[in-house]
C-alpha cells in the first residue's frame, strides 16, 4: 500500500461529510457494544447537538477563541500546549478585577473590558515565560508549556485557599461570587454572552488581518516553515518565537475572563477540577482546522456540537449505568474521540490517494 | 571492487558491452505531480558494465526518474523490469534488495547517528538486535580497501560535506550495489576528490557494475559515460552513444534554442570607481567545530566591481561570507561597509541598507519552499515593515517573474512546486533587486543547469555594470569565478593566498594555489 | 532516620514504577518520531482496564497483561496511521486521548458497580516484606534494557533515524513503518503496564476519571529528562516522591498544600534548564521530525 498525492484534490466538501458519517457510525457501534446503547437514541442526540446553535454557543465561542490563539503559534511551529495555563492565568486576572478592585461599582462596562484585557495580559505573560527559554536556550516548548499549566493551577489554588478565600462561601473553598455588574450579559436565546461574541469577532478579524497583512504575521508563517530564511533576511528568530507564543497566550487568556464572567462567576478549589479543559480541547480544534483560520470556527462547531450531543444523550437515556456516570462526559468523550479520529484519518483522502500494489 | 583493480589504470575508453541484456529497463514510466508531468512515458534501457549519464535542464525529470528507480516515488503508469523480470519497487529497501543504491547531492546519512549506525541500517544480514559495533570491523576493512579514512564510531554531524559523500559511497559498496544511482552526488566535491570518484566509477563499471550518473557538467559526463540519455520536459529527447556524442548535439537536445546562449567567455570587465564599498581587515572567525576557519583575512571591494573568491570547499569561504553578512560572530578584526564599521551590527542593518545575499544551499537557507513566491519576496525587511502592501509586492513579483523568466503557474504557487532552477531564479531575482549597493553570494549557480547558470551570471554582471553595484562572490566552480569576476582572490586554509586581476589570471596558477 | 528512609523507599516504589514505565514508554515511542499526545487517554483507559479485569478475574497478572495488550494496540494504531498516512499527529493523538477517556469510563463503571455490590479487587502491596524490591528491579532492568536497545543496537539506530528524518531513514533502507510500529507498540505496552501498576499497586481504588492527568505527568517526566531511559529514573523519582509526600512536606514546612503539588513541576522545569546549558543538550534534544507529517513523495531540500 502506498500513498501518492492527487494531481487534482477531490472537491473539499465530500470527504469531511463521509468522515463525519463514518465516525458517527463507529461511535454508535462502540456505545452499543460496550453499554448496549440504542443507536436511535445516539443518533437523535447527535442530530440534536448539530442543530442547536443556541445551546452550543458558549462552548463554541470559547473553543474558537482558543483555536485561534493556538493557531497563531502553531503557524510558527511553536507548539503551545499551554492554553490551559494561559486561560487559568486569565481567569485569575479577571477575578482580581472583579473582586478586588472598585471598578465594577464605578463603571461596570469598563470593568468588563478591563477583566478581558487584563486576562489577556496575564495569559500573554504566562506564555512569555515559556517563550523566553525556548527562544534563547532552545528549551522545548511542549513540555514547558504543559508543565506550566499545572503550575498555573496551583498558583490559583494557593490564592483561592489563602488570600482570596471568600467570605460568603459556607464551608466551600472558593472565592466570593463576582458582583452582578460584571456578570457578562447573555445573548438572548443562547448560552453565550455579548462580551464573548464581540471578542470572538474582534479576535477573528484581528488575527486574520495579522496573519495576512502584517509583517509579523508573514514572519510567523515563515518561522514555521523555514527559520533559516528569517535569519538570512536579517530577522531575529528568537524574537519571532517570543512574539508568536506571547500573542498566542494573550488571546488564550481572554477565555479565562469569559469563563469567569459568563459561566462560573467564581473560582472553586481546586481549580484543576473545575476547568472546562478548553485549553486542551482547543488544541484539537486547532489541529482539526489543518491550521486554516477559516476552518477554526467550523472545527470548533463540530467539537462543541459533539459535546452537546453527549450531554443530550445523557439526558435522553438517564442514568443507564447507575448514578455513577457523571454528566455524560464518557459519552461525550467517545463521540469526540471516535468521530474526530475518523475525520482526521479520512480527510487525507481528499488530497492523497491510496494505491494497493501487488508484488509479483 | 576487487583489489587488483587498484593499480589498473582507469581507461576512459571502455566500450559499452554490446549484446548484453539490460539490467534495468523502463517501459512507459509516467509520474505526475500537481501542475506538471515530471515523467511522460519514459522508455530506457540500462546495461550492466556501463556508465549511463542522464542529462537534462532543471526540472527535466532526472531526479524523479532515479527516485522511481530507488522506490521512493511510485510511478503512475509503466513498468520497471530488472534483470528481465517486471518488478514493483515500493520502498528503497526493495531497491537495495535488488542491488540498486542511490546517492544524491544532499547526503541522506543522518547527522545524529554514527557512521556505522547509518551504514548498518541497510544491511540485511544483521538482525535487528545486534549491537552496532558488530559492523565496525567490516567498515574499517572495506574503507581501507577503497582508500577512504573514516572512523565508524564518529557522529556524522562532525564530518565535512566531502566526507559525508564518501560515507555514502562506502555505504553503497557495503550494500553490495550492482546499480549505482548518482544524482549530482559528485558535482560539489573538490576537484581532487571528484577525479578519484570518476576513477572509482569507471572501475566499478569495468568490473560489471552499472552507474546512472546525473550531472550538469556535460564535459564530465562525456568523459566518463558510455551512454548518454537526455531528458527534456519529462520525455526522452534522445539517446547517444559516447562515439556519436558531441557537446553541441547534447546541448541542442537539452536546451533546444537556448543552447545558443551558452558561452564560457568572460563577461565584460567592470570599470570600478575608487570608492571602497566593503573592507575586511584581519578577520578571524570560528568554524563549526572549534578552531579558526577564517584566519586573518583582509580584502577590499571597490564600487562597481566583482570580487571572486576561488577555493576548494571547506577552506573558510562559508565562514567568511557568513561573517560579512553578520550571521557568524567575528572573533577579531573589522568589517567596514560603505564607510561604516559593521563588525558589531546585525544582519538586519545590512539587509535594509542595500545588501543582497545569496547563501549556499539556497533551497535550505535562502527560501522557504512551503511558502509562495510572493511571500518569499515579501519576507525581506525592506518590503515588509508593519503593514504589508501586497499590491505593490505582487506587482514587483510579476515583474520579476517576467524579467527572470521564472516558470510558474502564478505568483501564489508554493515554491516547492517549482523546479530547482526556477527556485534559484526566485532567490536571485529577489536578492538582485535589494542589492542596490552590494551583493554577497556563495555558489550562486550551484544546482543550476548550464544555460540557466550562465543566464544568472549574466544578470548579475549586468546589474553590476549598469547600477555600479559591488559584488563579492565565493564559488567552488572555477568556470564561474573566471566568467564573472573582475578580480580573483584565492582562499586556502582560511587565508587569502593570492589576488589577481581576472583578465590576467592564469587558471593553472589559481588551481595550484587552491590545493597547495 | 533509617526507618523513615526505608519507609520512604517502600512508600514511593509503586508510583515510581508506574511513572517510570509510562514515561520511558512514551520516550521510546517519541524517539521514533510519532508525537504522542494520546498518552493521558490511554493511560486512563489502562487504569480502568486493570481495575475491571482485576475485579472480574481477581488476577493481578491477568489484569496487567490485558492493560498492556490494549495499550499496545493503541500504540500500533497510532504509529500506523501517522506513518502510513500523511495526517496530523496532534489531531490523531488528541482524538485518541478523548476516545481513551470515554472508553475508560465505559469499561470501569460496570466493574465499579460490581465492586460496590461486594466484589473485591485484587491488588499488589509494596510492603516492607520484599515486594517493593521488585518494583525497583523492574524499573532498573527496563531502564538498562531500553537504553541498550535504543543506543546500541541496529533497531535502536533505526528508531532514532526514523525520528530524526524518516525520508532519509527510508532512503538508507529502514522500513520506517515497521520501526515505528515496534517502538510505539513496545512503548505503549510499557505505558499499559505502568497504568496497571498505578491502579493495582498505588491507588487501589477506582472512580470515574481515575488516572486522568497522570499520563500528562508521565509525559512531562519523560520530556524533562530528554526521553533518556536512565535520566527518566531520576525525574520519575522526584515526581513520585513529591506525589506521595507533598502534603507531608507542605505540612512540615507550614506551606499551603498546593505549594507541595507545584514542587515537582518546578523541579522538572529547573532540570530541563540545567540540561540545556550542559553538554547533554545535544543528546537530549527532541527528535527533529517528531510530530512532522511524513509523506514519502514530498519535495525535500
Ligand atoms: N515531490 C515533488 N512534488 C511535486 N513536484 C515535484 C516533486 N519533485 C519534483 N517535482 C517537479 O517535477 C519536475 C521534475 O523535477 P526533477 O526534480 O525530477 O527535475 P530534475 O531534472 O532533477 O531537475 P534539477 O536539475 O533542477 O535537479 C519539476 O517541475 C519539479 O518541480
Ligand atoms: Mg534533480
Amino acid at each position: 500500500m502506498v500513498i501518492v498525492r492527487r494531481v487534482k484534490p477531490l472537491p473539499y466538501w465530500i470527504i469531511p461529510i463521509i468522515a463525519l458519517l463514518a465516525g458517527i457510525a463507529i461511535s454508535v457501534i462502540i456505545l452499543y457494544v460496550l453499554m448496549g446503547a440504542s443507536p436511535a437514541a445516539v443518533l437523535s442526540a447527535i442530530v440534536y447537538g448539530f442543530t442547536r446553535p443556541g445551546v452550543v454557543a458558549k462552548t463554541f465561542v470559547a473553543l474558537t477563541i482558543v483555536g485561534i490563539a493556538l493557531l497563531v503559534s502553531f503557524k510558527g511551529s511553536i507548539w503551545n500546549i499551554g492554553g490551559e495555563g494561559q486561560i487559568t492565568f486569565g481567569l485569575m486576572a479577571a477575578t482580581w478585577v472583579a473582586l478586588f478592585t472598585a471598578l465594577p461599582y464605578i463603571n461596570p462596562g469598563l470593568a468588563q473590558v478591563s477583566m478581558i484585557l487584563l486576562a489577556m495580559v496575564a495569559g500573554g505573560i504566562w506564555a512569555l515565560l515559556a517563550a523566553l527559554p525556548r527562544a534563547y536556550l532552545g528549551l522545548d516548548e511542549v513540555p514547558v508549556t504543559l508543565i506550566m499549566n499545572y503550575i498555573a493551577y496551583y498558583i490559583v489554588d494557593i490564592l483561592v485557599r489563602g488570600p482570596w478565600l471568600g467570605k460568603h462561601v459556607y464551608n466551600y473553598i472558593r472565592t466570593d461570587t463576582i458582583p452582578a455588574q460584571v456578570m457578562f450579559p447573555q445573548v438572548p436565546g443562547t448560552t453565550m454572552t455579548w462580551d464573548g461574541l464581540f471578542l470572538l469577532i474582534i479576535l477573528f478579524v484581528g488575527v486574520w488581518y495579522l496573519l495576512r497583512n502584517t509583517s509579523i504575521g508573514l514572519r510567523i508563517r515563515i518561522l514555521g516553515n523555514n527559520p533559516n530564511l528569517l535569519r538570512s533576511s536579517g530577522i531575529s528568530v528568537p524574537l519571532m518565537i517570543i512574539v508568536a507564543l506571547t500573542i498566542s497566550g494573550f488571546i488564550a487568556g481572554s477565555v479565562g475572563a469569559l469563563y469567569l464572567g459568563g459561566d462560573v462567576y467564581r473560582i472553586s478549589y481546586p481549580v484543576e477540577a473545575h476547568t472546562a479543559n478548553y485549553g486542551y480541547t482547543g488544541i484539537l480544534v486547532a489541529w482539526l482546522s489543518m491550521l486554516e483560520l477559516i476552518a477554526v470556527p467550523i472545527a470548533a462547531y463540530i467539537v462543541s456540537a459533539l459535546y452537546t450531543a453527549g450531554i443530550q444523550y445523557q439526558i435522553l437515556v438517564g442514568g443507564h449505568l447507575g448514578q455513577l456516570l457523571t454528566a455524560g462526559s464518557a459519552i461525550v468523550d467517545v463521540f469526540i474521540g471516535s468521530i474526530l479520529l475518523m475525520y482526521t484519518i479520512l480527510i487525507t483522502i481528499s488530497e492523497y490517494k491510496i494505491k494497493i500494489i501487488v508484488k509479483r | 571492487m576487487a583489489a587488483e583493480a587498484n593499480n589498473a589504470k582507469p581507461t576512459f575508453l571502455s566500450p559499452p558491452q554490446e549484446g548484453k541484456k539490460p539490467i534495468v529497463s523502463l517501459r512507459g514510466i509516467t509520474k505526475r505531480f500537481p501542475g506538471v508531468i515530471a515523467l511522460d512515458h519514459i522508455d530506457l534501457d540500462i546495461y550492466p558494465g556501463t556508465v549511463h549519464a542522464l542529462l537534462g535542464e532543471n526540472g527535466a525529470g532526472k531526479s524523479t526518474l532515479v527516485k522511481v528507480l530507488y522506490g521512493i516515488y511510485t510511478p503512475d503508469e509503466g513498468e520497471i523490469i530488472i534483470n528481465g523480470r517486471p518488478t514493483r519497487l515500493t520502498s528503497p529497501a526493495d531497491a537495495i534488495n535488488m542491488g540498486i543504491v542511490m546517492v544524491s547531492q544532499s547526503p541522506q546519512i543522518i547527522d545524529t547517528l554514527t557512521v556505522a549506525e547509518n551504514i548498518i541500517l541497510g544491511l540485511e544480514k544483521y538482525n535487528h538486535f545486534v549491537p552496532v559495533t558488530k559492523v565496525y570491523k567490516t567498515i574499517r576493512e572495506e574503507s581501507k580497501r577503497v582508500g577512504i579514512k573514516i572512523d565508524p564510531g564518529i557522529e556524522v554531524w562532525r564530518l565535512s560535506y566531502t566526507q559525508k559523500q564518501l560515507v555514502e559511497i562506502l555505504r553503497a559498496i557495503l550494500l553490495g550495489a550492482k546499480v549505482l544511482l548518482l544524482d549530482e552526488a559528485i558535482t560539489y566535491l573538490p576537484i581532487e576528490e571528484k577525479q578519484r570518484f570518476y576513477k572509482f566509477i569507471r572501475r566499478f563499471a569495468d568490473e560489471g557494475g552499472t552507474v546512472v550518473l546525473i550531472t550538469h557538467k556535460i564535459y564530465e559526463a562525456m568523459d566518463v559515460a558510455d551512454k548518454i540519455t537526455v531528458l527534456r520536459r519529462g520525455k526522452v529527447a534522445g539517446h547517444l552513444d559516447r562515439k556519436e556524442a558531441t557537446i553541441e548535439k547534447i546541448r541542442a537536445l537539452m536546451f533546444g534554442e537556448r543552447s545558443a546562449e551558452i558561452t564560457y567567455e568572460r563577461l565584460p570587465t567592470a570599470q570600478p570607481e575608487p570608492k571602497t564599498i566593503l573592507e575586511v581587515k584581519d578577520l578571524w572567525v570560528m568554524g563549526d567545530f572549534g578552531g579558526y576557519a577564517v584566519q586573518g583575512v583582509s580584502l577590499e571591494v571597490k564600487k562597481g566591481e566583482v570580487l571572486g573568491i576561488a577555493g576548494v570547499a571547506g577552506n573558510g569561504q562559508k565562514e567568511l561570507i557568513q561573517a560579512i553578512m553578520r550571521l557568524r560572530p567575528v572573533m577579531k578584526g573589522r568589517i567596514i561597509y560603505n564607510g561604516e564599521d559593521i563588525t558589531r551590527k546585525t544582519t538586519y542593518y545590512l539587509r535594509v541598507n542595500g545588501v543582497g545575499y545569496i547563501p549556499d544551499l539556497p533551497a535550505k537557507y535562502g527560501v522557504s519552499i512551503e511558502n509562495s513566491i510572493i511571500e518569499n519576496i515579501a519576507v525581506l525587511p525592506v518590503y515588509s515593515r508593519g503593514i504589508i502592501n501586497w499590491d505593490k509586492i505582487r506587482e514587483l513579483t510579476l515583474k520579476l517573474i517576467k524579467e527572470f523568466e521564472i516558470k510558474t503557474p502564478s505568483p501564489d504557487t508554493p515554491v516547492k512546486f517549482l523546479s530547482g532552477g526556477n527556485i534559484m531564479k526566485v532567490l536571485v531575482a529577489r536578492e538582485l533587486t535589494v542589492a542596490t549597493n552590494l551583493l554577497v553570494a556563495y555558489n550562486p549557480t550551484r544546482a543550476l543547469d548550464e544555460a540557466t547558470a550562465i543566464k544568472v551570471r549574466k544578470i548579475i554582471k549586468e546589474k553590476v555594470l549598469k547600477n555600479k553595484v559591488s559584488a563579492i562572490i565565493a564559488s567552488e566552480d572555477l568556470d564561474e569565478i573566471f566568467q564573472i569576476s573582475d578580480r580573483i582572490a584565492v582562499m586556502n586554509s582560511g587565508k587569502i593566498v593570492g589576488v589577481f586581476p581576472a583578465d590576467k589570471a592564469k587558471r593553472e596558477e589559481i588551481e595550484h594555489l587552491m590545493v597547495m | 532516620m533509617f526507618e523513615s528512609i526505608a519507609s520512604f523507599i517502600v512508600g514511593v516504589s509503586a508510583i515510581f514504577l508506574a511513572y517510570y514505565l509510562a514515561a520511558v514508554g512514551h520516550g521510546l515511542m517519541e524517539k521514533s518520531g510519532v508525537l504522542n499526545l494520546a498518552i493521558d487517554g490511554v493511560f486512563t483507559l489502562g487504569v480502568a482496564i486493570a481495575f475491571a479485569v482485576s475485579v472480574y478475574t481477581f488476577s493481578v497478572p491477568l489484569a496487567t497483561f490485558i492493560a498492556m495488550i490494549v495499550a499496545a494496540l493503541f500504540g500500533l494504531m497510532l504509529a500506523f496511521i501517522t506513518t502510513k498516512l500523511p495526517i496530523s499527529h496532534g489531531a490523531a493523538g488528541l482524538s485518541t486521548m478523548f476516545l481513551g477517556y470515554g472508553l475508560a469510563a465505559l469499561v470501569g463503571l460496570p466493574a465499579r458497580q460490581l465492586q460496590i455490590n461486594g466484589r473485591s479487587l485484587a491488588t499488589i502491596q509494596p510492603s516492607l516484606g520484599g515486594t517493593w524490591i521488585w518494583f525497583y528491579v523492574v524499573a532498573f532492568v527496563v531502564a538498562i534494557g531500553i537504553w541498550y536497545l535504543v543506543e546500541k543496537t541496529k533497531i535502536g539506530a533505526a528508531i532514532r533515524a526514523a525520528g530524526e528524518n524518516p525520508a532519509s531513514a527510508e532512503a538508507l533502507g529502514v522500513n520506517v513503518l515497521a520501526v515505528r510500529l515496534f517502538a510505539s507498540g513496545v512503548g505503549y505496552a510499557l505505558i499499559g503496564i505502568g497504568a496497571a501498576v498505578f491502579e493495582l499497586a498505588y491507588t487501589q481504588v477506582w472512580s470515574q476519571g481515575a488516572g486522568m492527568g497522570y499520563g500528562w505527568i508521565a509525559f512531562a517526566i519523560s520530556l524533562s529528562a530528554g526521553r533518556h531511559p536512565i535520566l527518566i529514573l531520576i525525574s520519575a523519582m522526584i515526581f513520585a516522591a513529591l506525589d506521595k509526600y507533598r502534603f507531608l512536606i507542605a505540612a512540615t514546612y507550614n506551606l499551603p498544600p498546593d505549594v507541595g503539588k507545584m514542587l515537582p513541576f518546578v523541579a522538572a522545569i529547573a532540570a530541563m534548564i540545567i540540561f540545556m546549558v550542559t553538554p547533554l543538550k545535544r543528546k537530549l534534544a527532541p527528535p527533529k521530525s517528531l510530530g512532522k507529517i511524513y509523506f514519502r513523495e514530498e519535495r525535500t531540500v
